[in-house]
């Protein structure tokens, strides 16, 4: 059976490892080409090694949260493939987080720089590309923050608010040029970003320890557990299909059931 | 292979539109699936038209007569899939519609009795008796159908608006109550989609609504993004997803299906 991407070329920031790095093996497993994209060449190396997609996989190194990397990412894409049908923005997340009154000016930047103006950089690069074509799906890995506020992480919250915002209103201007712009909003996954700035944003949360910050996301769930890559990686597959062409400006939750709207 | 190999669907409605659709998705990905309406007649007309696309359908696909506006009928038809397939996995409750449509200040009680029935009652009745079998078997998954109407409102339909978001109402209670069971109760919220149940009864919504039904066939595509009505294959696609095993994450949640056009 012929897969779901067959002659899709997709590009996804942050797609070494954990959802990014799930998403490029559901997309080349649906038949597509992809570029994944880290700050570190060796990591890159070794996921395209790990991949084993041969001559459908590369890999583009830059940091996300630097406009640069991310419309060069795209630029590569099309470039190396010929074509950019699907623009996964997914890279994101939180260094050294801390309340407002304690939240360095750094710190916030860094957030805002990583989490909304890459997604913006990527979604206005990639749409100049789409919009000539009349074709696209763009695809940005928001969070339950996007819709939710915790103490401890107002920059993650507030820069996941605004991809959604900017998402609904791109998807409104596009939607009648084929082009759809989705949110995908994960609960907590158990990511590698995750494990390494966890422990240091459960204490800004004013949690006593890594895993209790694991059982709060798990503990406001209807599933009462955390949510996983493939589920995910599926519903990323489904948005960039055929088969949702018709779906736009849509916040999916993917989060067992732990926002309330 | 399917992503719903060896699974059991029970789908009210299935005869036509949406549930036909999902019921053919069902199919092909390797369920076995019941389908429901209130004629037999159409119910076995739909079976040989669908196993004349693939004969091996034949085995895995039955129908069940029952109006939905009835317990007793909803109660029949999970119970009745259990009965003919052993268990049930996925319940589908997709039949709705309303007819008697007019502004709340001349709403008779029979037509918003006629609509809760419909769609509410039929959703909250066949919940309930599927997740008497979904509850020991720790495993299940419901879809709701829901509608754009779920979410927004518009004058003169709100016997529609309101049994919707009834649903979405009921869908959030029953996913909180049930999700360490490793059952997912979700809705999916399409907009307008030109059905047999939208060409029968969209013009005299629309009629109560001071518009032609061309009209409001133009009002859904224009509040889109997307500019056009949806498709049966937006929602049965979603369904798919939502019944298979990489949806077991996604519960409570009032699935958009509309082109961008519900605000939330």
């Amino acid at each position: 059976m012929a897969g779901k991407l067959e002659g899709k070329v997709a590009c996804i920031t942050g797609g070494t490892r954990s959802i990014g790095r799930g998403m490029a093996e559901a997309f080349l497993a649906e038949g597509a080409k992809v570029v994944v994209n880290g700050r570190d060449e060796a990591k890159g190396q070794a996921a395209l090694a790990e991949m084993g997609a041969g001559d459908n996989a590369a890999f583009y190194a830059g940091d996300a949260s630097k406009q640069d990397s991310v419309e060069g990412l795209v630029d590569f894409t099309i470039n190396h493939f010929g074509q950019l049908d699907i623009c996964c923005l997914n890279s994101g997340g939180v260094q050294m987080t801390a309340p407002v009154a304690q939240m360095s000016d750094e710190e916030w930047q860094l957030e805002v720089d990583w989490n909304l103006n890459h997604v913006f950089w990527g979604m206005r690069r990639a749409l100049q590309h789409m919009i000539p074509r009349e074709a696209g799906r763009v695809l940005v890995t928001s969070s339950v923050e996007g819709k939710l506020g915790k103490p401890g992480i107002p920059g993650y919250s507030a820069t996941k608010h605004g991809v959604n915002g900017l998402v609904k209103s791109a998807a409104q201007e596009v939607g009648t040029l084929g082009i759809t712009v989705n949110a995908i909003l994960p609960g907590l996954i158990e990511t590698d970003i995750v494990r390494a700035t966890g422990p240091a944003s459960a204490e800004a949360m004013g949690l006593e320890s890594y895993d209790a910050l694991l059982d709060v996301f798990a503990q406001e769930s209807a599933i009462k557990r955390l949510n996983k890559v493939e589920e995910v990686a599926a519903v990323a597959v489904h948005l960039a299909s055929h088969s949702a062409r018709n779906i736009t400006g849509c916040m999916f939750p993917v989060d067992g059931g732990t926002m309330p709207y | 292979m399917g992503v719903l190999d060896g699974q059991v669907a029970c789908i009210t409605g299935g005869t036509r539109g949406i549930g036909r659709g999902t019921a053919e998705a069902f199919l092909r990905e390797g369920a076995s699936v019941v389908i429901n309406g209130r004629d037999p007649e159409k119910g076995a007309a739909t079976i040989a038209e669908i196993t004349a696309q693939d004969g091996s359908y034949g085995d895995r696909l039955h129908f069940i007569a029952g109006d939905v506006k009835q317990k007793s009928d909803c109660e029949a038809v999970v119970d009745g899939t259990v009965d003919r397939f052993s268990k049930i996995d996925v319940l589908f409750a997709n039949a709705g519609g309303a007819s008697g449509h007019a502004p709340v200040v001349d709403l008779t009680d029979e037509a918003m009795q006629d609509s809760l029935e419909w769609n509410f009652w039929h959703t909250f009745w066949t919940m309930r008796a599927a997740l008497k079998h979904m509850i020991p078997q720790e495993k299940g998954r419901i879809i709701a159908m829901s509608s754009v109407e779920g979410k927004v409102g518009k004058p003169a339909i709100s016997i529609y608006v309101a049994a919707k978001h009834a649903i979405n109402g009921l869908v959030k209670s029953a996913a909180q109550e049930v999700g360490p069971l490793g059952i997912t109760v979700n809705s999916v919220c399409p907009g307008a989609i030109e059905t047999d149940i939208m060409l029968a009864e969209g013009p005299p919504a629309a009629e109560a609504m001071g518009m032609t039904y061309e009209q409001l066939l133009d009002q859904f595509a224009q509040e889109s993004a997307i500019k056009r009505l949806n498709e049966v294959e937006d929602v049965a696609e979603v369904c798919v997803l939502l019944a298979s095993e990489a949806g077991a994450g996604i519960s409570g949640s009032l699935l958009s299906i509309d082109g961008g056009s519900a605000p939330y």
